[in-house]
């Protein structure tokens, strides 16, 4: 349980006991799920027709991601499968962001390899949104690296080029705790800004952001850099940051991810889906933390009690008053 | 146990086994009264309250013993050296202080200055053995240091394991 998994697993058990169906006769479904950060998914069989499948999405951030070209995104990851209709325009599901239907009866003749892979790619779909931001920002290093291959990237001009490259901001949470991904030749910078709810989770995180500062210093050479700032915006991102600046409770994690982890294919996916998932990671281990504090103080007291108790003597009459019971040898009690 | 604690502990031990020496004593402004002395705020007979002790290991580790005709109040201040440290003690004592039933001799609030503290009256002392009153107290301040540092320990490990396993999958 160290890690957080990436999709949801009600939305594949949902769409697996359909696309596998156990028994014959199919029964209408209606189903909200929630996710992390304000995500909502709807699947629900449409009215007039049950092999037919409604999966709609809500995130909080969707219209930041419309600018990074997510519909795109998504479109290109989810019309590749027969069987799986993208809604357009009117056609989505109010107060959700993107619908899809799909087609039990076309995906029935398909072989269950493609089924349980299509299965899984849906339930991947608050991932893939988010991913699409990620995608634009890592295409646009491609083209500054190959951009700026051939020149002087020290000298001053090209460093201010630099300086005013635009700053993806998704509001993941709305204004208070957003992501910002700043792109750069040789690497792209993705700062988290996060809100503790109170001292003890500020004190905590502390603690555990060291570790993540330290940790490439000792064992994890190869990892992103991590910074951490409390309070102050980092100055690549100051322009691109709204809302409450001096805010006590306020953190900004950056962290650097190197031409190492950008390389296309598997390993920047995975780089992809593994970064996003950093504030739930963070704060999942923080809360864990205070749950074992919690139980912990809880024996501690429980022994601390049975200390106590040691005090009082076993034999008290209804007042609480000790009662004398020496006993002489022979077994002859001393009279008071 | 560290060689400057054990001195601190057998001064602590011998202070309160010779503060805790009470007897029944019923109030001398309201009739039909009895409540400890030492709650009482100063508008009552000054004979009735003995010197207050304080017993300090450093400036961060200290303890109060006030003594009184009926009653004793006993403050301890824990070692605090960093904001984890004070966050755990601040935590550690409030779960204390919310379950004070149990705990008889446990005073809800600190005393402005400390972490926690205890009021010993003489009912107590009737009820319960005053040895081992001392005992556990003296037992208190050893496991409360222990437990603090343990958590503290606890947390570190914690936090450079979940570090290394978010950051190891990026490669």
């Amino acid at each position: 349980m160290l890690h957080i998994e990436q999709n949801n697993l009600l939305i594949k058990q949902t769409l697996t006991d359909r696309v596998l169906p156990a028994e014959e006769g199919l029964k209408s479904l209606d189903r909200i799920i929630t996710d992390f950060d304000f995500t909502t998914y709807h699947i629900s069989t449409l009215p007039d027709n049950k092999q037919l499948i409604l999966i709609s999405i809500y995130l909080k951030c969707w219209d930041d991601l419309v600018k990074y070209g997510v519909v795109e995104y998504l479109n290109s990851k989810y019309g590749l499968f027969e069987g799986l209709t993208i809604l357009l325009g009117d056609q989505i599901e109010p107060s959700y962001n993107y619908s899809l239907v799909l087609d039990l009866g076309q995906v029935e003749s398909q072989a269950e390899e493609l089924k349980l892979d299509l299965v899984e790619q849906l339930s991947f779909l608050k991932r893939n949104a988010m991913a699409s931001a990620f995608e634009q920002a890592f295409a646009r290093y491609d083209e500054l690296a190959a951009h700026y291959a051939t020149s002087n990237t020290y000298s001053e001009e090209i460093q201010a080029e630099l300086q005013n490259e635009e700053v993806l901001v998704i509001k993941y949470r709305g204004s208070d705790e957003s992501i910002y991904i700043k792109p750069s030749f040789d690497r792209v910078t993705v700062v988290f800004s996060t809100v503790f709810q109170d001292e003890t989770d500020k004190i905590f995180g502390k603690v555990f952001l060291q570790e993540f500062v330290d940790a490439r210093k000792r064992s994890v050479q190869t990892a992103p850099q991590v910074l951490y700032s409390h309070k102050e915006a980092p100055l690549d991102i100051q322009s691109a940051v709204q809302g409450s600046r001096d805010d006590e409770k306020k953190g900004y994690i950056t962290f650097v991810l190197f031409p190492r982890h950008l390389v296309k294919g598997d390993r920047r996916e995975n780089c992809i889906s593994h970064i996003q998932f950093f504030r739930n990671y963070f704060h999942y281990h923080i809360k864990c933390s205070k749950a074992y504090m919690h139980s912990r103080m809880r024996f501690r007291v429980k022994e601390f009690l049975k200390i106590l108790n040691r005090a009082k003597p076993e034999n008290v009459d209804e007042e609480g008053k000790v009662i004398e019971n020496r006993k002489t040898a022979s077994g002859r009690r001393f009279v008071a | 146990m560290s060689q400057s604690l054990k001195p601190y502990l057998a001064a602590v031990r011998s202070s309160l086994t010779a503060a805790i020496c009470l007897e029944d004593f019923s109030s001398q402004l309201v009739e039909r009264h009895n409540r400890p002395e030492i709650e009482v705020d100063n508008t009552h007979n000054p004979e009735l309250i003995l010197n207050p002790m304080i017993i300090a290991r450093n400036e961060n580790e200290k303890i109060l013993i006030e003594p009184s005709v009926n009653s004793v109040r006993v403050s301890i201040k824990i070692k605090q050296a960093d904001e984890i440290e004070q966050i755990l003690v601040h935590k550690f004592t409030r779960f204390l202080t919310s379950r004070a039933e149990n705990f008889f001799i446990l005073r809800r609030v600190p005393i402005k200055g400390y972490d926690i503290s205890f009021l010993i009256t003489n009912f107590h002392t009737e009820q319960m053995l005053k040895d081992k009153l001392v005992d556990f107290i003296i037992e208190f301040m050893e496991d409360v240091d222990k437990e603090i540092s343990e958590m503290k320990l606890f947390l570190n490990a914690r936090a450079r394991v979940i570090a290394e396993a978010y950051l190891t999958p990026f490669d």
